[in-house]
C-alpha cells in the first residue's frame, strides 16, 4: 500500500474519530438519552440487536425486498432507457410518467402504496417508482453517448447488428450501466427502509426502527440506523466486489 | 469513375447552401485521386456521396465493374473500438467475408504486421500513439476488401515525420493491391508525393480550378523534387 492510500485513510479515521467525539460531547451536553443517547449506550444496544432471535431475520427480509426491488429497476429500467434512446415517441411517451416519479415525494408514494398494496409489496412497489427513473435516465443518456463516429465506421465497414450490439453498443453502454445501477441501488436502500418504517411488515430494518421510537428506545432506532447504513456500504463493496470480478473475467 | 452533375444542398437553420452544384470528375481506375481544397469546399461531402454513404440531390456516380461493391474509409481519426486489441479491431470487419475465425486472425494479423505493428497486435488503442493507432485504421482499410478506397484527411492531426512515415506505410499497401482511391486534403504537398491525379478545388460550391497529372512513379517522388516545387508553387497561384 502506497504512501498516499495511507495517508487518505488516516483522514478518513480522523474524520470518523471526529464524528464519535462530537456525537459524544453532544450527547454528555444534552445529558437526555431519550434525544441523543452516548456513543457507548448505543453500542450496547447493537451489541443486544445482534443477541435478539429475530436480527437475521429482520436483516434477511430487508436484503431480500432491497434485491428484488433493486432487479426489477435494472432489467426495467435497463430495457425501457435503452428502447427510449432509440426512439424518440417513446420516450415522449414515458416522459410524464417520469416526471410524476421524479416529483412525487417519497412519503407520498409510500403512504398511497399503503392504501393499495399488502405491507410487504409497499417497500418493492416504492422502490420502484423511486429508483426507475435513475436507471432509466442513465441508460437513455448512455444511448446519445454511443459515439456517432464508430456507428458511421461500423455501418461503412458491413460491421452486423450482432457484432454492433457486442463490439460497440454493450461496451459503449457499460459505464451509465453501472453509474444507474449503483445510484438506483444506493437509492433502494432508504426507500425500502423508509417504506418498512411506514408500513411495519412482520420483519425488516424499518419495522425495527419504527417499534424503537414508538417505544422510545432511541439508542435502538440509532442502533437499526447503523445497521442500515452497513447494509448500504456492504451492498456497495459487494457491487464494486461483483464489478471488478467480471472486468477481470471480460478480460 | 465517372462522377457527373453532382449537387448537394444542406439547410442549415432555414438557411440552404449549394454545397456541390453540377460537379463533375472523372477518375481513373485503379489511380490515387487527390482534392485540394479550402476548408469546408465540400470535399468530404463528395467522398461521401461517392461512398454511398449520403445521397446526392441530382447527378451520378458510375463506376467501373472493380469499384463497385464495399468501400473503404480511411476518416481524419483512427475510429477504433477502445475497449478492443489491434488484432479484434481489424478482424471484425473480415466478419462478413471469411467464415473461419483462423483465416480471420491469419488476414488480420498479416496486415497489421504489413504497417509494422505486429508485435503490438495483443494491445488496445489507448496503449499506441496517435501514429500507431492511424496505421492499424490503415490495416483495417486494406485487409477489408473494399473496392474503393476513401481517404479523409487521415494524416492532418500528426506531425510532419510521422505523416511521411504514414504516407509510406499507405503507398507499400497500395502498391500490392491497387484499389481506386480518392483522396480529400488540404495538404498540397502530401497530394502531390501521393497521388497520380492532383485537383485544385474552389471555394463552396466546390468546383475544378486545376488538374494536374503526375507521371513520375510515386515511391521515387520526395519533397525537394524540382518538378513537384514548381506543381506547388503553381497551385498555390
Amino acid at each position: 500500500m502506497n504512501r498516499s492510500t495511507w495517508t487518505t485513510k488516516l483522514v478518513t479515521a480522523l474524520s470518523l474519530t471526529l464524528l464519535l467525539a462530537l456525537w459524544q460531547i453532544g450527547s454528555s451536553a444534552l445529558d437526555a438519552q431519550i434525544i441523543l443517547p452516548s456513543v457507548g449506550q448505543t453500542f450496547n444496544s447493537l451489541v443486544k440487536l445482534l443477541r435478539f432471535k429475530p436480527f437475521s431475520l429482520n436483516i434477511f427480509a430487508t436484503v431480500v425486498r432491497a434485491l428484488q426491488s433493486f432487479l426489477i429497476i435494472f432489467v426495467v429500467g435497463l430495457l425501457l432507457g435503452i428502447l427510449a434512446g432509440y426512439s424518440r415517441n417513446f420516450s415522449a411517451f414515458l416522459r410524464p410518467f417520469l416526471l410524476i416519479c421524479k416529483a412525487t415525494p417519497v412519503m407520498a408514494i409510500i403512504l398511497l402504496a399503503f392504501i393499495w398494496f399488502t405491507s410487504n409489496t409497499v417497500p418493492l412497489f416504492s422502490a420502484f417508482l423511486m429508483g426507475f427513473p435513475i436507471m432509466f435516465v442513465q441508460m437513455q443518456q448512455g444511448v446519445y453517448q454511443i459515439s456517432k463516429e464508430l456507428s458511421e465506421m461500423a455501418s461503412i465497414y458491413s460491421i452486423s447488428k450482432k457484432d454492433r450490439l457486442f463490439y460497440l453498443i454493450i461496451p459503449s453502454l457499460f459505464p451509465s450501466l453501472i453509474t444507474g445501477a449503483k445510484a438506483s441501488l444506493s437509492m433502494v436502500w432508504k426507500v425500502v427502509i423508509a417504506a418498512e418504517v411506514l408500513t411495519v411488515p412482520k420483519y425488516g430494518v424499518g419495522s425495527r426502527m419504527q417499534l424503537a421510537q414508538v417505544s422510545l428506545e432511541t439508542s435502538e432506532v440509532l442502533a437499526w440506523t447503523i445497521v442500515a447504513i452497513i447494509l448500504t456500504a456492504l451492498g456497495d463493496l459487494v457491487f464494486t466486489l461483483f464489478l471488478s470480478l467480471f472486468k477481470r473475467v471480460a478480460k | 469513375m465517372i462522377i457527373s452533375n453532382i449537387s448537394k444542398t444542406y439547410s442549415v437553420e432555414g438557411q440552404k447552401i449549394d454545397v456541390l452544384k453540377d460537379f463533375s470528375l472523372t477518375i481513373p481506375s485503379g489511380t490515387i485521386t487527390a482534392l485540394v481544397g479550402p476548408s469546408g469546399c465540400g470535399k468530404t461531402t463528395l467522398l461521401n456521396i461517392v461512398g454511398n454513404i449520403v445521397e446526392a440531390d441530382s447527378g451520378s456516380v458510375v463506376k467501373s465493374e472493380s469499384e463497385e461493391g464495399p468501400v473503404s474509409y480511411l476518416f481524419q481519426e483512427p475510429r477504433l473500438l477502445p475497449w478492443f486489441s489491434v488484432l479484434t479491431n481489424v478482424e471484425l470487419v473480415l466478419r462478413p467475408f471469411y467464415e473461419s475465425h483462423k483465416q480471420r486472425l491469419d488476414v488480420a494479423m498479416k496486415f497489421i504486421k504489413m504497417v509494422g505493428l505486429g508485435e503490438y497486435a495483443k494491445l488496445k488503442p489507448e496503449q499506441l500513439s496517435g501514429g500507431m493507432r492511424q496505421r492499424v485504421a490503415i490495416a483495417r482499410s486494406f485487409a477489408y476488401p473494399g473496392h474503393l478506397m476513401l481517404l479523409d484527411e487521415p494524416f492532418q492531426s500528426l506531425d510532419y515525420s510521422l505523416r511521411w512515415q504514414l504516407v509510406h506505410s499507405f503507398l507499400n499497401l497500395w502498391y500490392n493491391d491497387k484499389r481506386t482511391t480518392l483522396y480529400v486534403t488540404h495538404d498540397i504537398q502530401e497530394a502531390l508525393l501521393m497521388a497520380d491525379q492532383v485537383v485544385k478545388l474552389s471555394k463552396r460550391p466546390m468546383k475544378i480550378v486545376a488538374t494536374h497529372q503526375i507521371e513520375s512513379h510515386k515511391r521515387t517522388r520526395k519533397p525537394s523534387d524540382e518538378k513537384l516545387i514548381a506543381l506547388q508553387a503553381a497551385f498555390y497561384n
